[in-house]
């Protein structure tokens, strides 16, 4: 323990897990937020009906909250790099410093900048300019969801440029934004926002008509989500399943982490996926799993047989493989857990909508009750994702404080030209 | 090619230098007004002190923001340098930042206010007071080797002369607080504001001619530039510059003028950037690395003027706007129906 904290190295890196872990659950909430507000506000500006009105208002105040702390835990984000890590800050500097600009000038301005308006405008400019406002906090938001994807993948896969004398120098800026990674994984992350936003909506609105206070009101809104959910919650499934294909392609240490894989699966073969299990890191092998035959051919490819082979983690040695297994292995199943489960819950909500239980009128029976208690229950329960999300951010394969721990010490040339290569 | 390598940096030393004044100029009457509510002894007046930023400071502080992810983007060796160096202050400020920012958006809802207040207070002072000794030290030079690594320890950024930078600032920041409040506000509060930036002129005065003497008293390189031709005509009108106009400013609140002590704060501020801007240039990491040897590659450079510099006559621009929307004196709540 003593001997932890008088290693710098340690410390910065639990400071930096510390911080993006909290930054993280705050953006997830106000970015598809900010996109449900621009929904309500233009369902008011088309309707005129004034509960669209209140919506906008209502949610605007949780909006600004979370908002308030997703800035206050975004500021030691920015400067940490330079005051923790300055060999890193020096050596990517030219590519990560210029998209962080990017961020700034482009994203961060324009969400603060129609903020005021947003929140205190009512009133005091016209409503179609209103209504701009809130679209470029929204825009603004969901840019820097982009900007700041955009500079993680390209730490996945890094392109567009080499290492000279330790320092990455970029020829080609178009490339190294559009790396490999890029589009699957600013999609992966827009949805995640948008989908934890719903359901965290979601979930607010289950609460008020559970505990019968503007039922009617809330009612709305968990259609609205409803509605939306709809596409996002499948979509969210099929890009984290494009997500797990370019890791297997690209990243192959992290896809046998994340299933726990040890042994080799070789090509034209089928092969086992494991649903759970123990993984043993001294021992090299998992003490105990269940398994679905032949799955992971259809995980990955969409047919029994392989065409390349699945590597293990036996086939790095240990220093070359990710420590601490199980929390990636178990935190990857949470994140897909998580998404099964809200598709699911999206597809008998909306059941219960087409068999009509949803409209409140009709399901308060006779004693006040609202009938479809056991539906809500579980929106209520989704109120509890983002702490799903924390466990997702702990243990996402590369966001484990053990990456960290693993990479941040690597002189980063080595890193970036190892993946280059 | 050369005299690419050498206008590049220039241009950015430059935009950083807008950058860095607009956030002191604008999220300095912030953290100035925050300062004054520590004085403030009653619930109403806190209120309409906050509620005078309550649309504005986030924009502010984003330029704080942008000109960290600029000079990351620009001078690599700069940010990494400057800011492990002086790890202390710059955590200073960011934890009196995140208080500042969590009071504004919460206090609203509280039923006990006492908390946040306390933390908008003094999360401002705290913020102003790392700003300053980051300041002071930046001036008074980094102990780097000659690739421009930080060598020296974690204390160094503490001594007498930073000190009395960051107070100061501090006197500059209340300045600059009650001018935009005697612009905001009316009455009563307007009053004892005309009284509180009257003090914080004289004592922001005494500051500023202790470090223009102490400057080249202690610092040898800038006693030499500072002392030959062209700059030495420079730095004899830059002093007086600043008396008239600080001379200007008293004579305005003594007036009870209501915008135009704002406006001489802003030119006094933007006369001693410059001022500082040229005691530094061509440092980046003063006293030894220069902008050109901590810049990033030209391609980056022009990368980023080409995303970046369109943008900032746009974020100028719905920035005023704001501003334009939300003229006039403040009054009642927030978000008022
Ligand atoms: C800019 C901030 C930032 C953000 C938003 C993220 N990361 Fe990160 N990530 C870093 C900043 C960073 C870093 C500080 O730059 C790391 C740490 C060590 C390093 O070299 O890069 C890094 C490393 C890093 C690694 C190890 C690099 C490697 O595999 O070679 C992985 C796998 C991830 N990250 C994955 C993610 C994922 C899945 C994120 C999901 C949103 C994510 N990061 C967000
Ligand atoms: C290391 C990575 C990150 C850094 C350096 C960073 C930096 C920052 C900073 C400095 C702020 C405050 C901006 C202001 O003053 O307005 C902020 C807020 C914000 N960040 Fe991050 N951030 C990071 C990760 C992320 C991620 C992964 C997302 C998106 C999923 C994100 C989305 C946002 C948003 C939308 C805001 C605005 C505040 C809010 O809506 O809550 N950031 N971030
Ligand atoms: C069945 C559903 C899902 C699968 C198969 C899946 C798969 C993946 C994979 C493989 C990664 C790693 C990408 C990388 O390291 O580059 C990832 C990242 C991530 N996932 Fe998922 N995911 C699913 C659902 C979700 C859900 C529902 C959420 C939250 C709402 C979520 C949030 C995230 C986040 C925040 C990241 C890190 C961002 C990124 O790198 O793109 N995922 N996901």
């Amino acid at each position: 323990m003593v001997e932890i904290l008088s290693n710098t190295v340690a410390l910065s890196r639990m400071q930096f897990a510390l911080t993006a872990i909290f930054h993280m659950l705050w953006p997830v909430l106000t970015t598809g937020m900010a996109i449900y507000l621009v929904i309500v506000e233009g369902l008011w500006l088309k309707t005129r009906n004034p509960d669209y009105y209140h919506h906008a208002r209502f949610w605007s105040k949780l909006y600004v909250l979370n908002f308030g702390i997703g800035v206050a835990s975004g500021l030691p984000m920015e400067f940490q790099f330079g005051t923790n890590w300055a060999p890193f800050s020096e050596a990517v500097g030219d590519f990560f410093g210029s998209i962080l600009g990017f961020e700034g000038a482009m994203a961060f301005m324009l969400e603060a900048g129609f903020l005021g308006i947003m929140l205190f405008g009512w009133g005091r400019v016209h409503p179609v300019i209103h209504y701009l406002a809130t679209i470029m906090v929204a825009f603004g938001a969901n840019l820097s969801t982009f900007w700041i994807l955009v500079a993680n993948s390209w730490l996945q896969s890094p392109s567009g440029g080499e290492m000279v004398n330790g320092k990455f120098v970029v020829n080609d800026y178009f490339q190294a934004i559009l790396n490999p990674f890029m589009v699957k994984s600013v999609s992966h992350m827009f949805f995640a926002t948008l989908e934890t936003s719903l359901f965290v909506i979601g979930g607010i609105s289950a609460w008020y008509i559970l505990n019968q206070r503007h039922q009617a009101f809330f009612e709305r809104s968990l259609k609205i989500v409803l509605a939306a959910a709809i596409v996002v919650a499948p979509l969210q499934i099929y890009i984290g399943h494009l997500s797990a294909e370019q890791v297997y392609h690209y990243q192959p240490t992290k896809l046998a982490a994340m299933e726990a894989k040890w042994e080799t699966s070789p090509a034209g073969q089928p092969a086992d996926w494991s649903l759970l299990a123990l993984p043993d890191e001294s021992g090299e092998k998992n003490q105990w799993e269940i398994t679905i035959p032949n799955a992971l051919g259809y995980i990955l490819e969409f047919k029994p047989n392989l065409s390349e082979s699945v590597l293990g983690l036996k086939e790095w040695t240990p220093s070359d493989r990710p420590r601490m297994v199980g929390l990636i292995y178990y935190s990857f199943r949470l994140m897909s857990g998580i998404g099964f489960f809200l598709a699911g819950l999206m597809l008998w909500s909306v059941l219960q909508w087409i068999l009509g239980n949803l409209a409140s009128e009709k399901s308060i029976d006779k004693n006040g009750c609202y009938a479809p208690g056991f539906l809500l229950l579980p929106w209520a329960t989704s109120l509890l994702k983002p702490v799903g999300l924390y466990a997702v951010w702990v243990g996402n394969p590369g966001h484990s404080m053990d990456k960290f721990a693993r990479l941040m010490p690597l002189p980063i040339s080595q890193r970036v030209t190892s993946s280059l290569l | 090619m050369d005299a690419l390598l050498h206008f590049l940096p220039q241009v950015w030393f430059v935009i950083l230098g807008l950058f860095l004044f607009l956030y002191v100029m604008l999220d300095g009457f912030d953290l100035g007004v925050g300062i004054l509510s520590l004085t403030s002894s009653d619930e109403e007046r806190r209120s309409l002190l906050m509620t005078s930023l309550g649309n504005v400071w986030d924009a502010n502080e984003t330029w704080l923001v942008v000109m960290g992810g600029a000079l990351f983007g620009a001078f690599p060796l700069a940010y990494a340098t400057i800011l492990s160096a002086l790890y202390i202050p710059i955590f200073m400020m960011i934890f009196g930042l995140i208080f500042r920012a969590v009071a504004f958006e919460f206090r609203e809802h509280s039923n006990r206010k006492l908390v946040w207040n306390i933390a908008f207070g003094a999360g401002s002072f705290l913020a102003a007071l790392g700003q300053g000794f980051v300041l002071g030290s930046v001036i008074e030079g980094i102990s780097v080797d000659e690739a421009g690594h930080f060598i020296g320890s974690t204390w160094d950024w503490l001594d007498w002369r930073s000190l009395l930078v960051a107070l100061t600032l501090i006197q500059g920041y209340v300045l600059i607080g009650s001018t935009y409040l005697i612009l905001k506000t009316e009455g009563e509060l307007q009053k004892t504001h005309f009284r509180t930036a009257k003090l914080a002129a004289v004592t922001t005065l005494i500051g500023a001619i202790l470090i223009t003497i102490a400057t080249p008293v202690f610092y040898e390189t800038a006693r030499i530039r500072l002392f030959s031709p062209p700059l030495l005509y420079i730095f004899a009108v830059i002093p007086l510059l600043g008396l008239l106009l600080v001379w200007l400013l008293l004579r305005s609140l003594n007036r009870e003028e209501e915008r135009t002590p704002f406006i001489w704060t802003i030119l006094i501020f933007l006369l001693t950037f410059i001022g500082l801007g040229l005691v530094v240039f061509p440092y980046i990491i003063p006293t030894q690395i220069t902008i050109y040897q901590a810049a990033a590659a030209p391609s980056a450079l022009v990368f980023m003027i080409i995303f970046v510099g369109f943008l900032i006559p746009i974020m100028l621009f719905y920035n005023i706007y704001q501003y334009v929307v939300f003229r006039g004196k403040v009054a009642g709540s927030a978000y008022g129906d």
